[in-house]
Formats: C-alpha cells, sequence, structure tokens
C-alpha cells in the first residue's frame, strides 16, 4: 500500500518542489474543460464532430434552438416561424436585435446564403439540407424555406449546430463561398480554423489542433452576455487524467471521465452526475456478407438477437451506467415511447436456430473498430457477444481493427457480425431511419449488403419514413413508432446500450447541462 | 571534421527523399481508404459527396501522379495539408516540434546525468548496497510503463500533494510566453518572465521525470557494465599506481572509454523519443510530434505520415551524426574516415 513519506521528509520534499508549484489561477473566470477534441474542422458548414457541436452552437447561432427539455423548439435568431399544413413552405421572422459579433445586423439574406452554403458545400454535414427547394427573402427579417417534400424535422434540423449563420461579408472576404459551385470555390477552411463570424455568445480566440481551444467572450452579443469570459477546451485524451486535472483544480469540466473512474472519485470538490445520453452502440449484422458458413436469414438474425445479454453487458461494459434501447432510435426521440426493449431469451434463441436449420458450432467473423467511445470499450463489448452467442453455438472470432480498415472491409465484403456506435446530428428521428433503414441505396442497406440476402431488405420503410416526416405535429409520435418497429423487424441493427453521460465538474461550477443538438451549451456555465 | 560534417548534411536531402519516397508507398500499400478520415460515416454512401471529396483533396488521381505532385511540392518545402487538421503539415510539425523537444531535452538531461552517476556509482561500489539500490533504480525506470508511472506520479504530486501542476505544457488559465522557439522555458526566460519560467518548468518536471527516468535505466547499466570492464583494463591499474585520485581515476581515465557504447544509446533515445514519447505526451496532455503521428497513422492521414516520418528520419541522421563526432571527441583513435580522417 502507498504511504506518503514522513512529515519530515514530506517538508524537505515540498521546499525543494513549492518554489515550482502551479500558482492559484489568475483568470478565475476562465472555464476549462478537459476534453478529447475531435474536431475535423471549424467551419460551421464543413465540421461534423461532437466537439464541433459545442464550439458552433457557442461562437454561431442557428434560426432556432433546443429547449433544456432537449424536445422543445425555442427561439433564437428567428423570434417566430410558421409553416404551411402540409409542412413544405416555413416562414420566419428574424428577431431585428440580432448581431453578428462585428456589431452588424443578422439579415434575411445571411440566413441564405448560409443555408444554402451548407447546402452546396458537398461537406458532411451537407445532408441535413438535403430536399431544400428554395429560401427567398421577401425582406431583411424574412425568410422563406421551401423543401421538396414534407419535412416535420425541419424545425430540428435547423437548431442543429450546423445549420449556424454566418456573416457572409466577413466569411466571404476570407473566401467563402455559397451556392452553385461553392465545392471547389470556398477556400475559407483555414480562415475558420483561427477565426468566426458569428453571432453567439463567444468567438473563437485561438486554436491549435491537438493542444487547446480558446473562446472569447463576445462583448456586443445581442442576448444575455455569458457568464465565462473565456473558455478554455483543452486536448486531454486518457479518461483517468481528466479525472486527475479536475480534482487537481487544472479544470472544471471534464467531458469523458469513463464509468470506472467516476466511481473512484469521491472528492468533495468534484461534483459527479451521470444521465441518460442519446448515443448508443449496436450490433450489426451482415445478412449479405460475403463468407458465411451459414446464411443469415431473419430467424438466425433474431436468434443473435435474443442471445445478447444486454442488463449483463450493461453492468459490465459500463459500470450500471447505461439503459436498454429498443431500437436504433434514441430513447426520448420522437416514436420511442412504449417501443419493445430488448429482452435475453436464450431458449427462444436456441428454437430459432434449430427453426433456421443451423446446427453445431458455426464460425462467424466479427470485425470491429477498435475504440473506446462513450466510455464503452468495444474489445469488452465485443467480448461479452462473443461469450453471449455460443449459448446458440455461434462463435465469433474477434478481430479488432482501425477504423478505416473497418470501414474498407464493412464495404468491400460485409462482415457478419459487428459493432458501431451513433451520436445524434439534430433532434429528429428522421436522421435514424434514413441511416438504418433498410431501403434500397440507404447507408446499412448497402453496409449489411442486403441486396444479396433474401429477407433483409424492408419494403415498407421507404414509405413510412416518408409517411413520418409529412406527419402533422400530432402524429409524429406515432409515426415515427411504426418507423422504429420495422427497424427492430428488421434485426440488422441490435441496440445493445445506450450508455449514460458521466458529467463531471467542480464543486463551483454551475449550469452543466447535455443538450440533445449541442452537447455541452457553454453559456449557461459559470464558475462560483 | 568539418568537411566530414558538411558531407554528411549534405547527403541527407537525397537519404530524405528516400525516405519520403518510401513512406509515400508504404502508405498507398494498405487497402483502407484515406477518405475515411475525411468523409463521414453517412456521407461515405453519397457518390457526389465522396467524388468532390476526392477531388478537392487529389485522391482521384492516379498513385504515381499523386507521389509527382507530392514530390514536387516537397521540394518546394511543401508538405501538403494534413486531412485530420485541416492545417498544412508543416505548420501542425512546426507547433509541436517545439514541445517534443523541449520535453525530450529536459528528459534527456535527467536520464543521461543520472544514469552516467548511477552507473559509475554501481560500478564503483559493486555488489554493495549501492550497487544494489542502482540497479533496483534503473529497473524500475527500464521496466514500469511510462503510463502507469506518469498516473501514479500525477496522481501523488498534483493531485494529493498539490505540489506540482497537473498535465499540459502550460496551466490552461494562464497565458503561453510568446515567442521565437516555441520552448516555453527558454522563450519566459527571454522574455525576463521569472513566473511563466517558473509555471513553464513545473509542467515539466513530471513527464521529464517520467521520460527520463527509463533512459536513465538504460543507460546506467550500459554504464555500469563499461564502466566495469574499463575498471579491470592495466592502463587504470598503471594510473591508480602513479598515484591519481579515484575520482580522477574514474571520471578522466575510466568514464571516457566507458562512455563510447553509451553514446550509441542516447543517440538512438533522443532520436526515437522525438516521434515515441506517444504515451508520455498522452499521460501528461503533452501536444507533441508523438501522439500526432500515432493520431495520424490511425486515420490514414497520409500527408502526415509522411511528414513525421521525415522528421523521425531527419532525428535520426542528424543524431548519428553527433553520436559519430563524440566518439571522435571521446576517443581520438576514431576517425573521420577520407582525407581528413
Amino acid at each position: 500500500m502507498f504511504r506518503f513519506p514522513a512529515p519530515r521528509a514530506r517538508a524537505a520534499l515540498a521546499a525543494l518542489i513549492l518554489p515550482l508549484a502551479l500558482a492559484a489561477p489568475a483568470h478565475a473566470q476562465t472555464l476549462v474543460i478537459a476534453r478529447d477534441m475531435d474536431v475535423n474542422s471549424l467551419d460551421p458548414h464543413r465540421g461534423f464532430c461532437d466537439t464541433c457541436q459545442i464550439v458552433f452552437s457557442s461562437v454561431y447561432e442557428r434560426l432556432v434552438d433546443l429547449a433544456a427539455d432537449n424536445k422543445t423548439i425555442i427561439p433564437l435568431l428567428a423570434e417566430s416561424w410558421t409553416s404551411n399544413d402540409n409542412q413544405t413552405v416555413y416562414t420566419f421572422t428574424l428577431n431585428a436585435s440580432a448581431k453578428f459579433a462585428d456589431g452588424s445586423p443578422v439579415t434575411s439574406a445571411e440566413v441564405k446564403w448560409s443555408l444554402e452554403r451548407l447546402a452546396s458545400l458537398k461537406a458532411d454535414p451537407g445532408f441535413l439540407m438535403d430536399g431544400l427547394a428554395s429560401i427567398e427573402t421577401p425582406d431583411a427579417r424574412t425568410v422563406v424555406i421551401t423543401m421538396a417534400a414534407p419535412n416535420s424535422e425541419l424545425l430540428g434540423i435547423l437548431a442543429a449546430p450546423y445549420a449556424s449563420i454566418v456573416n457572409a461579408k466577413v466569411a466571404g472576404a476570407a473566401g467563402a463561398a455559397s451556392g452553385a459551385g461553392a465545392d471547389t470555390a470556398d477556400t475559407a477552411e483555414s480562415w475558420f480554423l483561427a477565426n468566426s463570424a458569428g453571432s453567439g455568445p463567444f468567438t473563437l480566440a485561438a486554436y491549435a489542433a491537438d493542444d487547446e481551444l480558446r473562446l472569447a467572450r463576445n462583448d456586443v452579443y445581442w442576448r444575455d452576455a455569458p457568464a465565462a469570459a473565456e473558455v478554455v477546451i483543452r486536448q486531454v485524451k486518457d479518461s483517468v487524467t481528466q479525472a486527475q486535472m479536475l480534482q487537481s483544480g487544472g479544470a472544471d469540466i471534464a467531458m469523458q471521465v469513463d464509468a470506472d473512474t467516476a466511481a473512484g472519485l469521491s472528492d468533495p470538490n468534484v461534483v459527479v452526475s451521470t444521465v441518460p445520453s442519446f448515443n448508443f452502440v449496436y450490433i450489426a449484422l451482415g445478412a449479405g456478407a460475403e463468407g458465411m458458413p451459414i446464411k443469415m436469414t431473419k430467424p438466425v438474425r433474431e436468434a443473435i438477437g435474443l442471445a445478447i445479454d444486454y442488463e449483463g453487458a450493461i453492468d459490465l461494459i459500463v459500470g450500471g451506467e447505461g439503459k436498454l434501447q429498443a431500437a436504433p432510435i434514441p430513447n426520448g426521440f420522437p416514436g420511442t415511447e412504449n417501443l419493445p426493449l430488448p429482452k435475453r431469451d436464450v431458449e427462444k434463441a436456441k428454437a430459432l436456430m434449430a427453426e433456421a436449420g443451423v446446427a453445431g458450432p458455426v464460425k462467424l467473423d466479427a470485425v470491429y473498430p477498435s475504440v473506446n467511445v462513450y466510455g464503452v470499450d468495444f474489445n469488452l463489448l465485443m467480448q461479452k457477444v462473443q461469450q453471449d452467442l455460443t449459448e446458440i453455438g455461434i462463435e465469433l472470432a474477434l478481430q479488432p481493427v482501425t477504423f478505416p480498415v473497418w470501414r474498407e472491409r464493412i464495404g468491400a465484403t460485409g462482415i457478419p457480425v459487428t459493432a458501431v456506435y451513433y451520436a445524434p446530428d439534430y433532434f429528429g428521428s428522421g436522421q435514424y431511419a434514413s441511416f438504418f433503414g433498410l431501403y434500397e441505396g440507404s447507408p446499412w442497406y448497402n453496409r449489411s449488403h442486403a441486396a444479396k440476402a433474401e429477407d433483409a431488405a424492408n419494403p415498407n420503410m421507404a414509405e413510412k419514413m416518408a409517411a413520418a416526416l409529412a406527419a402533422p405535429a400530432d402524429k409524429v409520435d406515432a409515426a415515427f413508432h411504426e418507423v422504429g418497429m420495422e427497424m427492430i423487424s428488421d434485426r440488422i441493427i441490435i441496440p445493445v446500450l445506450s450508455p449514460n453521460l458521466i458529467l463531471a465538474h467542480r464543486a463551483n461550477v454551475e449550469g452543466v447541462r447535455y443538450s440533445a443538438c449541442c452537447n455541452l451549451p457553454l453559456a449557461e456555465i459559470s464558475v462560483k | 571534421m568539418t568537411r566530414y560534417i558538411v558531407r554528411r548534411l549534405l547527403a541527407m536531402p537525397l537519404l530524405l527523399l528516400g525516405v519520403a519516397t518510401a513512406a509515400f508507398f508504404l502508405s498507398h500499400v494498405t487497402k483502407a481508404d484515406p477518405l475515411s478520415a475525411i468523409v463521414s460515416e453517412r456521407q461515405m454512401n453519397n457518390p457526389e459527396i465522396v467524388a468532390a471529396a476526392k477531388a478537392r483533396w487529389g485522391l482521384d488521381r492516379s498513385v504515381p501522379e499523386q507521389y509527382a505532385i507530392y514530390i514536387g511540392n516537397l521540394l518546394q518545402g511543401d508538405l501538403g495539408t494534413s486531412f485530420r487538421t485541416r492545417m498544412p503539415v508543416a505548420n501542425d510539425i512546426m507547433a509541436r516540434l517545439p514541445a517534443t523537444l523541449e520535453l525530450v531535452l529536459f528528459a534527456m538531461v535527467f536520464g543521461v546525468f543520472g544514469g552516467v552517476a548511477l552507473g559509475i556509482a554501481a560500478a564503483r561500489w559493486r555488489d554493495t548496497m549501492i550497487d544494489h539500490a542502482a540497479r533496483l533504480v534503473a529497473l524500475i525506470g527500464s521496466s514500469m510503463p511510462v503510463f502507469w508511472t506518469g498516473l501514479i506520479l500525477l496522481y501523488v504530486f498534483s493531485v494529493a500533494l498539490g505540489w506540482l501542476p497537473g498535465p499540459g505544457r502550460i496551466d490552461a488559465r494562464a497565458v503561453p510566453p510568446a515567442g521565437a522557439t516555441g520552448f516555453y522555458t527558454l522563450d519566459a526566460l527571454l522574455a525576463g518572465d521569472i513566473d511563466a519560467f517558473l509555471k513553464a518548468l513545473s509542467h515539466l518536471v513530471l513527464p521529464a521525470f517520467v521520460l527520463g527516468w527509463a533512459v536513465m535505466g538504460v543507460i546506467s547499466r550500459l554504464v555500469r557494465g563499461s564502466m566495469l570492464d574499463v575498471l579491470e583494463q592495466d592502463y587504470i591499474r598503471t594510473a591508480r599506481a602513479k598515484g591519481a585520485g579515484e575520482r580522477r581515476v574514474l571520471v578522466v581515465h575510466a568514464l571516457r572509454n566507458a562512455m563510447i557504447p553509451t553514446l550509441t544509446i542516447i543517440g538512438h533515445s533522443f532520436a526515437y523519443l522525438i516521434t515515441g514519447a506517444v504515451l508520455t505526451e498522452t499521460i501528461f496532455a503533452w501536444p507533441g510530434v508523438g501522439s500526432y503521428a500515432v493520431d495520424s497513422a490511425r486515420t490514414l492521414d497520409h500527408p502526415a505520415i509522411i511528414g513525421v516520418t521525415l522528421v523521425g528520419a531527419a532525428a535520426f541522421l542528424l543524431s548519428n551524426l553527433a553520436t559519430d563526432v563524440a566518439y571522435a571527441v571521446f576517443n581520438p583513435r576514431i576517425g573521420f574516415g577520407g582525407a581528413d580522417g
């Protein structure tokens, strides 16, 4: 057992080291966040990552925002809006007080320029503008967005940080382009790594990749000023190191402390709380993958789903800090209420395997990205699944690989059994239907190689998804519930768990909360 | 000697070009698509987006074409743009190199001086408690994983005792010293900012100790073995017979010869740590070249991979040169070859 040195020795050691010790924090209004940043761009219309959500929603603003209940759409740059009956035309009225960090007003021209830029850059978040027909600006405060097809989720999409409104004059002078040809004409990405052009509560002060990102309070912010004068997001990869920074006062908030580390944090100066997240981890089955010794028919897929010990996985992998999830739509999103949660039933699984004519041990390749995401160690997850499936005669050959290798493999030949994760891009269930739905051309239709399997494609999916997007507000939940049921019955995507989010911060920090759109709303946080 | 050094330096660009060529083709051997570092999961399914990304990053060209463009740019000092950070690779490396060099230099100072001192002591007092203690320190340093040592020391000195700061080059709430070198300690001193110097130094203590301890372990074992050999030589007996003091015998007569094999390890360790201090950088949130290299490799960031390979190769070439020169300094019988040898 470790014991600290005797008092005299400690005093001597302290005398040697104390002159080097760090002085008390000089800037009390500086909020320091320890985080493993995953920034891939700081251009709000190109970047696409969890950290991007935090930064973009702090530096830029959207037409609308998501309230703290993570359900209700509330005004932001737009003070009001209306839509036609079939939800194809949305009309927004901008707040007359809204202004950018350079003092210029936010007008409908900037909104049109920004959303058209998002649509035309051919970058990662561009899919949010899929189906955009036109944007009209009858006057400086009115924006009319017309969609080619009904879209009940447009407000949720416009609340996403990627739908940020950018100061067109400032960014345009730096090479930003919008509209036809913007994907080749736009040269502003490097400028956005050192500058910002938003109307949000903060401005980008400095960014050093893999080191730190600094935000400074926007002194001319048009709404209530944020409490923190400065926010520093410090790159810290290791979960234990993040926790130690929190304990030593080096950080005010640690964003990726895992469940085991959090359980050991017994420090009166540190507050640890867990909240359900909208992230989830799932097993995916390659129904049409090459090289399988059996046909992965629906009964086999259902048997695999029934053989997994979901509760045990939550206990083992995230120390009980997780939730069951029924369909590949996160709990709390439209349509998820009363969906049947997964349950283990080994006897039924064995019967299904027998019914499918699968006898004796069957070996299946299980290639998966070797990552640790949202506190979930994928090696541990797959070992658990491997153990569970042996009970129904399936032996998984585990092959952890890097993400690029995994992508190559799943695209080329398919993978019989794999594991992946997903975090919401905006508040709305349509993103899940379009990503996980087994209709022709969807990402998981291709990845599962459904075209090569007998019963993997879902002929109802595209229609149900369109119906959900066209549903009036009071029928959206019911429509997405049907979409969720379809995806459950596909048995291609099997959610294993939704890990809780561990929010760890110093006791003198207030206002820390998890947002479905924006991850961590920085403007609400203060250090007492 | 000068001609020898100049000749070696002149050969370096050609060697580095060869390294760049090898690194370029090796990084293209893997079947995995670098687009996965550029295009998101969802958009990989969108042919229009994939085509636009390929065109933007030049991945729509054949490998020989890409190579010709890369080498052409390289000859003009352009290492390309990182797929991951979206910054010029040269800028990325120049931003991280001072952090790494500062850490490695401090670690090497600790490792070399500590290792040599321990090695001498262990040899001088062979098979005594001093020898055993020195060997134990060396064994722990070279066998304990740095991520474990790092976490434990961070907990003890930063969290429990509060004597030293936590991870990072400087406190997040402090303003980093501005200066030309990028070495926070040196820049702070040049600016006359003693407070900033102490802060930067305090952040260096733990990571440099952890990194240096591993080096110290190897060096002390090597110095001990070499010293034991040398101390048995006739000329040492002669020196003692002529009345030379023990300190003079050890430092002037024995150590000078015992250091020859150690120089190789010192040079190799220095070059290795430039790109190989990944675990220390991770635990101490040190924004250095090592973690950049690993992140680049993990995401198939080809320009960054080649850039880091060039830095590593340059470090090895320079350290080999320095080692060869040091050989001659420590032992004048070792020449430089050629006319001025």
